[in-house]
């Protein structure tokens, strides 16, 4: 009894595969359809029609990126025809063909695209040949997000002018505004117990506190801050400051030998307090 | 300038062909369908909304695979026809695409093409017992 071997499952992507599968058969059927139109009945091997097909979407993509090369160099995002044509011509540079009328492509006086030879063969080809169109209809993919062929795309308003037209729409404001409200009204950082020594402050230091402010905006007229420098006389000289400005250290100066020192905090109270002879915490 | 004149006259004309072959690409199909182009296209980092320049590519395309399957026909007409037994049998001869003709085609056009005519083992199979080096 013969085992049939199986076939390796490939490791790439169904998505990618299928999707490449896919456009390959359908290029396939075009290319087969092109073959009859010539002359052939048909063919002796799958591989051989395969081939054709390869070699079809290898010039398509070829014709694709000389064209999209030419167009950023010219800094540019989008082809346009003098693009395309030169692509054309760089193409049939690969054939031996000879394509008389290149040279009158840059020329900067005339600019025509008509006189090069490739656009008036293919101007020739459309007018003699037959159309044949594609054996079956194609289904219609509803591309969302992405521009590949998607011609009926919303254009952007004019304050998004800056941003490129290739890029995927934004998403429907009301998914993202009104979380974005809900977090600020939450979670607001001063509003939180994350801030060291807020109560402290608050309560010893006679602050004004502005408490009653609203949804994280600070009001136009805010109370203004004092801090006061308290001197806890009773454990022997060590000052308890919280917080210091140098404007009041210069007025508390009288018997301590402070130093002038552009930090704020507690270092000034162990400095105070190795100088006095007590080391206060 | 009469010269300026007439080059302007010239290139007026220039432009009404360029013109009328862009509109008379909307109304040939090709026979790849826009949609497929436009895939192949995205794919390589082209962008252009205008369909005319897709026809265009297309246009493009077909033309080169009849091109190079007229040069397979021609090679395979070429050929010196086989012996024929019936009548009938060289009335109804079918032309197929074969490997051969299709890379001699494919050769003018810059693409190599080629089956190799066996597979062997190894460097050494087939050859005669005495050339071989042991």
């Amino acid at each position: 009894m013969k085992r049939r071997r199986k076939a390796r499952v490939n490791s790439e992507a169904p998505d990618d595969q299928s999707a490449a599968e896919f456009s390959f058969s359908l290029t396939r059927v075009a290319v087969s359809q092109i073959c009859l139109s010539v002359g052939y009945t048909s063919t002796d091997t799958s591989s051989t029609l395969d081939t054709l097909t390869l070699i079809t979407t290898k010039f398509l993509q070829s014709i694709a990126e000389l064209a999209a090369s030419f167009s950023n160099s010219a800094n540019r995002t989008e082809a346009n025809l003098f693009d395309i044509v030169n692509g054309l011509q760089d193409t049939a540079l690969a054939t031996s063909d000879c394509f008389p009328g290149g040279s009158t492509l840059h020329n900067t006086e005339s600019r025509c695209l008509i006189k090069s030879a490739v656009l008036r063969n293919l101007s020739d080809f459309v007018a003699s040949a037959f159309e044949i169109p594609f054996a079956k209809p194609l289904p219609r993919l509803e591309i969302s997000g992405s521009y590949g062929g998607d011609s009926t795309r919303v254009p952007r308003s004019p304050e998004m002018k800056s941003i490129p037209a290739w890029l995927p729409p934004f998403p429907d404001s009301s998914l993202y505004l009104e979380r974005y409200t809900k977090e600020r009204s939450d979670h607001l950082w001063e509003n939180s117990d994350s801030v060291i020594g807020r109560g402290t402050l608050v309560e010893s230091s006679g602050v004004e506190s502005s408490r009653g402010r609203s949804s994280g905006r600070l009001p136009l007229r805010r109370a203004s801050v004092r801090f006061k420098v308290e001197r806890d006389w009773s454990s022997g000289g060590g000052g308890s400051c919280k917080s210091v400005t140098r404007l009041e250290r210069w007025r508390d100066d009288n018997d301590g030998e402070f130093e002038v020192k552009k930090k704020m905090g507690e270092e000034y109270i162990y400095c105070a307090d190795i100088d006095a002879g007590v080391w206060n915490m | 300038m009469n010269h300026g004149q007439q080059s302007g006259e010239a290139k007026h004309e220039d432009d009404a062909a360029l013109t009328e072959f862009l509109a008379s690409l909307m109304d040939y199909t090709p026979t790849i369908p826009d949609d497929l182009v436009e895939h192949y296209l995205a794919k390589s980092g082209f962008q252009c909304p205008d369909v005319r320049l897709i026809r265009l590519v297309a246009v493009a395309t077909q033309k080169f695979v009849a091109d190079v399957a007229s040069d397979a026909l021609q090679h395979c007409k070429a050929r010196p026809a086989p012996v024929v037994k019936d009548k009938k049998q060289q009335k109804d001869k079918r032309l197929v695409l074969t490997m051969e003709d299709l890379s001699k085609a494919l050769r003018e056009y810059g693409v190599n093409v080629k089956h190799p005519e066996y597979f062997a083992d190894s460097p050494s199979t087939g050859m005669d017992p005495a050339t071989r080096e042991e």
